[in-house]
């Protein structure tokens, strides 16, 4: 029980400096805007001709595009949950945490929530713009419910990657590059933002086993064409299983480098 | 008296195999102003943090409040409060919003988060300010702020990691006048370090000085310093008045210790203590006896001679950390801004 309330407290000192920083809110309104302005309609001119289009089997880009806007915000949103662990060592913060009677795993699990609670925000915001640039989503408001999770638990995986490395990276600037040497190929090996069809066979092969892939297939799913769980499903499940086992080994390394 | 912190033989080694505690005994009574003095990486902040349960000791016997720490974490993490060298403020916060944060740190229910905060913040003269940004803060006001949440639980022990660190003279001033009131007002004990030999001496009921892990010296201020040789006349006798039989009533005051002659002809009159008392019996022996003074002047002992003493003069370039290097730029940024 403490575990849950320490573990919200911790939540929401992030959350509350999230809402206060008004650059941060703004770009994550901006950048999606920018992405699918440009990018989409750039790229939709190309699919645009019907035989592309047939190819890659995409008929509308900018529908095929938007989940891997959500992801790719998410992917480089998670880095933040190791930054602010740094940034409280630093301070000594994480000292006046540790210092306190809290359980010692709502720390790494705050921090991730955190994390989560932002990225939904963040989808949310990225729907509404994407529908004012209309895109039209299927399966509505349950859908989009739905993919907000699939997103939030892929944001819980990415906060723990860096949650981990920040145990051992006290810098921001070297976690920072590390964090995203890791994102950058993962998201252009996955089909967040091209069809498997129109990569060559051995990206199509790496797309396959990519987590990302995992993660905007559902949301893909969920966008373009309707409630099929056998779409939706194995995807949900490899992601929600990471996001847990990732979440585990966050809190097991945090335990260690925490203690002396 | 009843002890509050007992320590015996503790032992602190890192597991990059720095040995930063080297087998200190103390004990601290309840409602104890307790100095801990030493040079910058003596010790001092290991020390604390062990007897807060941040560290595991490697060896020793700890009791606070008759409670083994090692075995009790929770317990102890509850009947202390703790505020480091680094002022752990979160400046993107309101000062209300870090004060409140930190009472659900400690499982308090809201409606005591809200009366406490308010009367802390009252006490600390921050109420007004509540509703501000901390990044707004002097570095004097981050302090306070600092301290007055490690009130929030009511610890029956305070630990204050060089709380005037950094700060003018009329802040340290403030905060001193704060410590002595938690001791007044809640019989709060407080365990203190500090690099301001003026400010222990005056404040602190017993110092200990702690030097590569280990205690050199422990005991009250004016003990330290009497063991020293306590205060120094100096006495310049007019030139054409021979001074032997005042000096031999002189050296029956008890407070007397010695006397020796030094290089301009002046008298030096080593006195255990309270020098300032004994300058005007000396001014109504001389007069009896017919004899002129020229001049005269007192040094009294100064803490600062007996840390010298024991810890030595040589400088040390010891592993402050990068944390607390990188806070005070921070703060003199502030400092700069204000």
């Amino acid at each position: 029980m403490t575990l849950l309330t320490d573990t919200w407290f911790i939540a929401k000192r992030e959350l509350i400096k999230f809402l206060r920083t008004k650059v941060r809110v703004v770009v994550t309104l901006v950048q999606p805007i920018l992405w699918l302005g440009l990018m989409g309609n750039m790229m939709g001119k190309v699919f645009d001709n019907p035989y592309v289009a047939q190819a890659m089997g995409v008929s509308n880009y900018m529908a095929f595009m938007t989940p891997g806007i959500i992801i790719m915000t998410v992917l480089f949103g998670g880095v933040f949950g190791g930054i602010s662990i740094v940034w409280d060592r630093r301070v000594g913060y994480l000292e006046k945490l540790l210092a306190a009677p809290i359980h010692r795993g709502a720390i790494p699990f705050g921090k991730t929530l955190a994390v989560m609670i932002q990225n939904g925000i963040q989808v949310l915001a990225i729907v509404g713009i994407a529908a004012a640039f209309g895109v039209h989503f299927e399966t509505g408001f349950a859908g989009i419910l739905g993919l907000m999770i699939v997103a939030m638990f892929f944001g819980a995986i990415l906060s723990s990657i860096s949650l981990s490395l920040a145990a051992s990276i006290k810098t921001m600037e070297t976690l920072m590059a590390i964090v995203n040497f890791l994102t950058m190929p993962l998201m252009f090996t996955s089909t967040a933002l091209f069809p498997s069809e129109a990569m060559p066979n051995w990206l199509a092969a790496i797309a396959r086993i990519n987590p990302v892939t995992y993660a905007v297939g559902p949301i893909r799913e969920l966008v373009l064409h309707g409630w099929d769980w056998s779409k939706i499903l194995p995807g949900l499940a490899v992601i929600v299983g990471l996001a847990i086992l990732f979440m585990l080994i966050s809190q097991l390394i945090f335990q260690r480098a925490t203690t002396d | 008296m009843s002890k509050t912190i007992e320590v015996e033989n503790l032992v602190k080694v890192y597991r990059n195999g720095v040995r930063a505690v080297d087998g200190l005994s103390f004990s601290v009574d309840k409602g104890e102003i307790f100095g801990f003095l030493g040079p910058n990486g003596a010790g001092k902040s290991t020390t604390i943090k062990i007897l807060i349960g941040l560290v595991n000791p490697t060896e020793g016997r700890l009791l606070v409040n008759g409670i083994d720490i090692t075995k009790h974490t929770t317990e102890i993490k509850r009947a202390t409060g703790y505020a480091s060298q680094e002022t752990a403020i979160d400046d993107r916060l309101t000062a209300w919003e870090n004060i409140t944060l930190q009472g659900h740190y400690y499982h308090l229910n809201g409606r005591e988060i809200r009366t406490r905060s308010e009367e802390i913040l009252r006490m600390f003269d921050l109420y007004e300010r509540r509703n501000d940004l901390a990044e707004t803060f002097s570095g004097g006001m981050l302090k306070r702020l600092d301290i007055a949440e490690a009130l929030i639980h009511r610890p029956q022990i305070l630990f204050l990691d060089e709380p005037t660190l950094g700060l003018d003279v009329q802040t340290r001033q403030v905060i001193w006048t704060y410590i002595e009131r938690l001791r007044e007002e809640h019989g709060m004990t407080i365990f203190v370090t500090t690099h301001y030999m003026e400010e222990a001496d005056t404040l602190c009921d017993r110092v200990t000085i702690i030097d590569r892990g280990t205690i050199k010296a422990i005991d009250r201020p004016e003990a330290l310093k009497a063991q020293l040789g306590g205060d120094v006349i100096t006495v310049s006798f007019s030139a054409n008045s021979e001074p032997t039989s005042v000096l031999e009533r002189i050296r029956q005051i008890e407070q007397v210790l010695s006397i020796e002659k030094n290089g301009n002809g002046a008298h030096r009159i080593m006195v255990s203590e309270e020098g300032e008392k004994i300058v005007p019996q000396l001014f109504a022996l001389c007069e009896k006896e017919g004899i002129t003074i020229d001049a005269v002047s007192l040094k009294k002992a100064s803490l600062d001679d007996v840390y010298l003493h024991y810890t030595g003069h040589a400088m040390r370039n010891a592993e402050e950390s990068k944390e607390t290097h990188f806070k005070a730029r921070m703060m003199r940024g502030k400092a700069r801004r204000k």
